[in-house]
């Protein structure tokens, strides 16, 4: 299919984080006609109004900058779009930009992150470390779950799919902010929790925040 | 957010349903707030966000200054364990705070299988589910909705029922509510001031006395409570408010889509409907308000789907009107127009036809009576030959599937109305073999049957339910008569319609059963993932109750019937009356024909319903 013409920026916080991808495109889908913007819709039977969000998101995930593509089909200004469009979604979602699409979705190489880890009773000895040393390693081979593969899993080596990370150490959290591939494959920061928690239960937070802060292209280059 | 919630939440099945937030949503500042509602609705979310009654208390209620009303909605198995692990108690979508902080809590009562679920709520609210229990500090339980016709089952633990439409008596109530709160408030003292409120049951005011036989000797008001308490219903439907402005849902629902509502009321009086004879008279609303409010709708829904709904759509006069005013909006914006509840007559299947711009797959009729002679008992007036012309003409439409609805253990049911059933699905075929545009695709004809519910306030209140082991015999009757493998039949558990059919006419003494099933486990049991045939009869054991005395028992024309406190309009002797035309396959003709005087026209001023009655 074509590129779609236009592209959205927008923030998935607070309570509209448990909105599902499928759920968020149809509140798109309806946001666009309280809107009153005109966009393409579909041809066919059951025609509506297309609209296609690169990179789902978890549900449960906070966002800074998810993107959705459509195809404006009035001749307004982008710059109307998202005040128009934020008028018409629910709490939670904002639209930060609307720009015309120049670089296909493909080129997405990695997402940003910020994963906080919370720990009630304060962060366990030796998590920090136990983190650290993980993501040191040269290669750390995991099993992911796979609807297409016969076995039902792939592996991966998560380890160069972790760029440029830090941890922040604090008294009742630990902050892990990285760089992670995106795509063919991309990688899930639960992913790494899991592998970081296997062998050390008492090293499971009692909550994990992610949230995703950028979306990079092939020079690590912020991409729109 | 509350963070012990935001914890649990990726831990539970569609989040999304506990969280609120959604589009249009109404939050109020608290400091500007002196009187909190709850409205619940006692099943999941994606259930209770489809009934239309509920949105529109939700904006009502909302339209009153310094009045807040916020939703809340069963949770599912696994939320409930957490909320009760964890120590959360049942919020308001809206706040989020606590159901045991609000004024008032009310339930929409639309399904007896629901009424465990109320116990459970109230339970995870942290609310005493007596009303003894409660005290000057505890919310006033409020329930209303087509159960409350017959609440006594949940008289233990309702303070006040609604009777009838809500719109005007929720907003009634609530004043009172103020009124005595600046006066000082007494519990008791504002619940025999309700029971003064046109429309308001307050079961703790009425002294319920049995006979020897178990059936009740007499029902006495107490209090100044009225011997009598009429439903209320809204005269004019087009000065009332109606929810275009509405919330929407961030996740999918059931009816995830624009509900117009043509009319209140059914003129034709089917014998075994409860909403048809609960719900008169016949009021219409006005082709233009109703095209006006399909379109605004539309506008701030963003839904690119309407339903236009009532109890029988071709019966409403100005339908082609309607449809024409809001297919010149939807046309062009892409938005289906949707008219269930349809006669299988020659003017609905046309009109069907028009509104369908694709090829509809699959038409659904509900006969629900296999021969004429039963149809004619049971008032429903559909003929053979207008459900094949019905068929025949969606057929050279292209269709390719017929579901057909039937009940089983109707009064006067023989064998012979029972394999009428298979006849006529059989009919339907050769229909579809005389006629269809295209043979190749094939057809598929689903026959359904469920177990009949006699239910009060219907010309049926007074038979017993057949046996479930006769049910079964009947559904096996039928099955071995359907060999054609393009009908396929699928029937109802008869399980769930037996408890159904004892809640539905119970009285009083059944609450103990509830509460015994209920703290025995039982909850969300109109789902069959929960339900248990045998927690159910476990607890009517445990309490001493003989379900078959409820269910099975034919009641006498002199017996005080558990519901007589309460008058929907229509006259007892009325409804006995069309029992015996039942009996004699007798049909009487609908509202339209000829006013039989049922009395329901009394509920309105002038006495004159359906006013352009020609």
């Amino acid at each position: 299919m074509a590129m779609h013409k236009n592209r959205l920026l927008f923030k998935k916080e607070g309570r509209a984080v448990y909105i599902s991808h499928l759920d968020l495109m149809a509140t798109f889908q309806r946001a666009f006609l309280r809107s009153g913007i005109n966009v393409w819709q579909t041809e066919g039977f059951n025609r509506h109004v297309y609209v296609s969000i690169a990179l789902p998101l978890s549900v449960g995930y906070s966002s800074d900058c998810e993107i959705l593509e459509f195809n404006l089909e009035d001749d307004i200004p982008l710059s109307q779009v998202p005040e128009r469009l934020n008028r018409a979604l629910p709490e939670g979602i904002t639209v930060l930009s609307c720009y015309e699409a120049k670089i296909p979705l493909k080129k997405i190489v990695d997402l940003g992150w910020t994963v906080t880890m919370e720990y009630d009773n304060g962060v366990p000895e030796g998590a920090a470390e136990g983190f650290r040393a993980l993501l040191s390693r040269e290669s750390c081979v995991i099993r992911k779950k796979s609807k297409k593969a016969k076995r039902g899993y792939t592996e991966l080596d998560i380890i160069p799919m972790v760029k440029e990370w830090t941890l922040e150490e604090g008294e009742h959290t630990l902050v892990f902010r990285a760089r992670i591939a995106a795509l063919n494959p991309g990688l899930n920061p639960s992913l790494i929790l899991d592998t970081f928690a296997k062998d050390h239960p008492e090293w499971t937070p009692d909550f994990v925040r992610c949230h995703r802060n950028e979306v990079y292209g092939e020079m690590a280059e912020v991409f729109r | 957010m509350n963070p012990k919630l935001e914890r649990i939440l990726p831990r539970v099945q569609k989040p999304a349903r506990y969280t609120g937030g959604e589009y249009n949503e109404i939050i109020k500042d608290k400091a500007q707030v002196d009187t909190r509602f709850a409205l619940c609705f006692p099943d999941t979310y994606e259930i209770g966000m489809s009934n239309l009654g509920l949105r529109i208390l939700y904006g009502v209620i909302n339209e009153m200054d310094g009045v807040w009303c916020e939703r809340c909605f069963a949770p599912w198995g696994d939320m409930e364990e957490e909320l009760r692990s964890n120590h959360i108690p049942l919020y308001g979508l809206e706040s989020g705070d606590a159901l045991n902080q609000f004024d008032i809590v009310g339930f929409s009562l639309g399904y007896e299988m629901a009424f465990t679920n109320v116990l459970n709520m109230l339970d995870l609210a942290g609310i005493p589910i007596h009303c003894t229990e409660r005290g000057n500090d505890d919310p006033i339980i409020v329930a209303g909705g087509t159960c409350a016709v017959n609440s006594e089952p949940l008289a233990d633990f309702i303070d006040v029922f609604f009777l009838g439409e809500g719109e005007e008596v929720d907003c009634e109530l609530i004043e009172l509510y103020r009124q005595c709160r600046k006066e000082g408030f007494d519990r008791k003292e504002f619940l025999i001031r309700a029971a003064q409120i046109p429309g308001c049951y307050v079961p703790a005011l009425y002294q319920v006395d049995y006979l020897p036989d178990g059936t009740v000797a007499r029902i006495t008001p107490t209090h100044g409570a009225p011997a009598q308490v009429t439903k209320r219903i809204i005269r004019d439907l087009d000065k009332s408010y109606f929810p275009t402005h509405t919330i929407i849902p961030s996740t999918e629902i059931v009816h995830d889509r624009v509900m117009l509502e043509l009319f209140r009321g059914c003129i034709r009086g089917c014998r075994f409907c409860q909403a048809g004879y609960c719900y008169r008279p016949v009021r219409p609303k006005s082709v233009d308000v109703l095209v006006q409010q399909g379109i605004e709708a539309c506008k701030d829904s963003g839904y690119q789907e309407m339903t236009l709904s009532s109890l029988s759509s071709s019966d409403y006069r100005g339908l082609t009107a309607v449809c024409d005013g809001l297919l010149e909006y939807c046309e062009p914006r892409n938005i289906n127009l949707n008219l269930p509840s349809l006669r299988a007559d020659g003017f609905s299947m046309s009109i069907m036809e028009r509104l369908q711009k694709a090829r509809k797959s699959s038409v659904t009729f509900a006969p629900e009576a296999g021969t004429q002679r039963l149809r004619d008992a049971i008032n429903k007036n559909v003929t053979e030959e207008d459900l094949l012309t019905s068929c025949r003409t969606v057929f050279e439409g292209g269709c390719s599937a017929v579901k057909l609805y039937f009940m089983l253990g109707l009064p006067t049911e023989t064998d012979e109305d029972v394999k009428g059933i298979a006849d006529l699905a059989q009919k339907v075929y050769w229909t579809w073999r005389d006629y269809s545009s295209n043979r190749q695709r094939g057809i598929r004809i689903t026959v359904s049957t469920s177990f009949f519910v006699p239910k009060p306030f219907t010309p049926f209140q007074w038979e017993s339910q057949i046996s479930m082991e006769e049910y079964q015999r009947r559904v096996d009757l039928l099955r071995s008569c359907i060999h054609n493998k393009s009908i396929q039949y699928n029937w109802h558990e008869a399980d769930t319609s037996y408890v159904e059919a004892v809640l539905a006419r119970g009285d009083r003494r059944l609450g103990k059963a509830i509460e015994q099933v209920w703290r025995t486990g039982g909850k969300m049991d109109s789902w069959s993932d929960y339900f248990s045939f045998q927690r159910w009869l476990d607890a009517f054991e445990a309490v001493g109750i003989n379900p078959d005395f409820y269910a099975r028992r034919e009641r006498r024309k002199c017996e005080v019937l558990p519901w007589s406190m309460i008058d929907v309009g229509v006259r007892q002797d009325y409804l006995w009356q069309e029992r015996e035309q039942a009996y004699k396959s007798v049909i009487t003709p609908d509202c339209r024909v000829r006013c039989m005087g049922c009395g329901a026209n009394k509920l309105l001023p002038g006495g004159v319903c359906d006013e352009d009655r020609r």
